[in-house]
């Protein structure tokens, strides 16, 4: 071990009981959240964007027992920035198949919102993503979350300093939010996807570009009191046709992966969005604090249905930082 | 074209004299500020009644201590208190709240991070990450956080609007620092991402309403060679982005720089045709300073 190596984890070391005599505090209301017994999720397969998406979709939504009659529903897509060789946002057409879906459904509204953590410009950025002629074709509103009007919701659990949380109105006005994210790792915290996808909802107006203040906070810990704060129920969606590996969630490589997932539960969601990358979850700090209290994170709790995990599982390349995440595979 | 953008803005105004992000919005500091800068600079007396009472939504929300908040449900001071200065700087009968805001500026820095995170990225090798300047200090977008590029460029437009009326000493401190801020967060080319030019090793590219509202900041400086990389830069990054927000911010900064925008008020009106810009508030304000060019209110 080099001289320096020695310094950094004397350095660490000396840390330890600072940080843990900081962690003792509860960070949140033991009886104030109830993980359900078992949660679940289905893997479906859907290998390109010009298929039928909408069949798909609607039996995702069916296997998960989801009821949308009648409901107020806000579709949250991870529309963060636009690169014209890249892969980072929820594709066009999952988007315009879901808004399909859940109106053939029955549900009375479908708006789709979005607050882009790294672009103030919806034109370029509804426009150049394509979501610009999907929206406009099947007349659906398209709400910036970063410019909403904004109440003051206080936080339910306490892993940031932040009290409260100034949340878009948005929110208020819907029956279900459906978080919408594409499969990716991410440089900074292993993974994002569908938990990680709520930053989306954080308003810029208040907070600024790219919600530093979360990132100020720690972005684990932002995941986490977001979360635990939404004021309405939840169901997830997640973009696995073409993922993002290495690098992201900007700058990574497109990975093939074939598969939508959906389910109530954004834990067990993520999870097992987490396995198919060959990730292991309860390393992922932000997903095995979030399993404590939030959702269902062990394989035995999560009722997996659709397609076997195994037989879509793909190796996601990671950044050197997040090697330990890595699941060791047959 | 330049009556149309003005009516479709005027047609936002909500009834307490304010105006929202979009229709039906709750008025807010930032859309309220940019439509009174816009409207008052058609200098047209059809539309004073308009900008009075936009003013005036501003004047009766000024915090005690010179600033203002976002809306009216935020509590604290905002960076959108800069954006109200260069509002109602226009104004002579409003000096006075103009001041009164710079002086609350004055007090407002970004923070650099704490010793334990300083010791903590040291000691996982991420010290550098993100290749700043952390001495630098700027504005930030809420209190207690990190200096961005776009706050501190309005708070520097702002307080170069009113330099001559505050004490020198302070203020140019203040400036100076936070030019060479901006500078530093600059992308290797020309033109500013939000607050770093790399992330672990990858370079990030500009923007550009980030660089325009960037290079309006350093307008006095126009010699600099970094100055006349991020013109270049930003039309670059106008002409892929296509938008009328950022052909609008390419025309107000350019026109700041002396510079022939004609080909930009084009892609504004073309723009504006096609979308309506969705219907922003804040992009029907700049078509609007960026159609009209007569009188830049971001000029110093």
């Amino acid at each position: 071990m080099l001289r320096r190596d020695l310094l950094k984890y004397s350095a660490l070391g000396a840390l330890y009981p600072i940080v843990a005599a900081c962690d003792r505090s509860p960070k949140w209301q033991r009886d104030a959240f109830r993980k359900k017994e078992n949660s679940r999720v289905a893997i479906l397969s859907a290998t390109r964007y010009d298929q039928a998406l909408k069949d798909t979709i609607v039996r995702g939504i069916k296997l998960c027992g989801l009821d949308v009659k009648g409901k107020r529903i806000l579709l949250k897509p991870n529309l963060v920035e636009f690169d014209p060789k890249g892969v980072i946002n929820t594709h066009p057409a999952v988007i315009e198949a879901a808004v399909d879906s859940f109106r053939g459904l029955g549900a009375a509204q479908v708006i789709v919102a979005e607050g882009p953590g790294h672009r103030r410009d919806n034109e370029y950025l509804l426009s150049a993503s394509g979501l610009y002629d999907v929206i406009k074709e099947h007349r659906v509103r398209y709400v910036d979350l970063n410019t909403d009007d904004v109440r003051a919701t206080p936080l339910r659990s306490r892993f940031t300093d932040l009290k409260q949380l100034y949340l878009p109105e948005s929110l208020y006005n819907a029956d279900l939010l459906v978080s919408m994210p594409k499969l990716k790792t991410h440089h900074w915290v292993g993974v994002t996807l569908s938990l990680k996808n709520m930053f989306g909802v954080v308003p810029g107006v208040v907070y600024g570009w790219p919600k530093n203040i979360l990132h100020w906070q720690g972005i684990n810990n932002s995941i986490l009191d977001i979360n635990s704060s939404l004021p309405l129920p939840q169901f997830a969606i997640v973009d696995g046709i073409i993922g993002m590996e290495g690098n992201g969630p900007l700058q990574g490589q497109a990975k093939s992966s074939g598969v939508l997932i959906f389910g109530d539960d954004f834990v067990a969601v993520d999870a097992t969005a987490a396995r198919l990358m060959t990730l292991e979850p309860q390393k992922i700090d932000y997903l095995a604090k979030a399993g404590e209290f939030l959702g269902n994170l062990d394989q035995e709790k999560i009722q997996q249905v659709g397609e076997r995990l195994d037989k879509l599982q793909q190796d996601f390349a990671v950044i050197d930082d997040f090697h330990k995440l890595k699941k060791l595979t047959s | 074209m330049i009556d149309q953008v003005a009516n479709a803005l005027i047609t936002l105004q909500n009834p307490d004299g304010g105006w929202g992000a979009t229709r039906d919005r709750r008025s807010n500091t930032e859309a309220t500020s940019l439509a009174v800068s816009a409207l008052h600079s058609l200098g047209e007396e059809s539309g004073k009644d308009r900008v009075i009472r936009g003013a005036l939504w501003l004047t009766e929300r000024q915090n005690p201590n010179g600033s203002w908040r976002l809306n009216d449900v935020a509590t604290a001071g905002s960076w959108t208190t800069a954006l109200a200065i260069i509002a109602l700087s226009a104004f002579p009968e409003q000096q006075k709240r103009a001041l009164d805001a710079s002086r609350w500026l004055l007090t407002q820095e970004g923070s650099k991070p704490g010793i334990l995170a300083e010791l903590i990225l040291w000691a996982t090798g991420k010290s550098n990450v993100n290749r700043l300047n952390n001495d630098l200090i700027g504005w930030s977008w809420v209190p207690n956080s990190f200096s961005w590029v776009e706050p501190t460029s309005y708070a520097l437009t702002a307080l170069k609007k009113v330099r001559s009326s505050l004490t020198a000493e302070a203020v140019n401190e203040r400036i100076q620092q936070g030019e060479a801020m901006i500078y530093d967060r600059m992308c290797k080319g020309g033109g500013w991402n939000y607050g770093n030019s790399k992330v672990l090793d990858y370079a990030l590219w500009p923007y550009p309403d980030t660089t325009a509202v960037a290079l309006i900041a350093l307008q006095d400086r126009a010699g600099d060679q970094a100055n006349q990389e991020s013109l270049q830069a930003l039309r670059k990054t106008a002409d892929e982005a296509n938008s009328g927000l950022a052909a609008s911010w390419a025309a107000i900064s350019l026109n700041v720089y002396g510079q022939d925008t004609r080909d930009w008020q084009k892609r504004v009106e073309k723009r504006f045709r096609e979308t309506g810009f969705l219907g922003e508030t804040k992009t029907l304000a700049l078509a609007l300073m960026a159609l009209n060019g007569k009188a830049n209110p971001f000029r110093i």
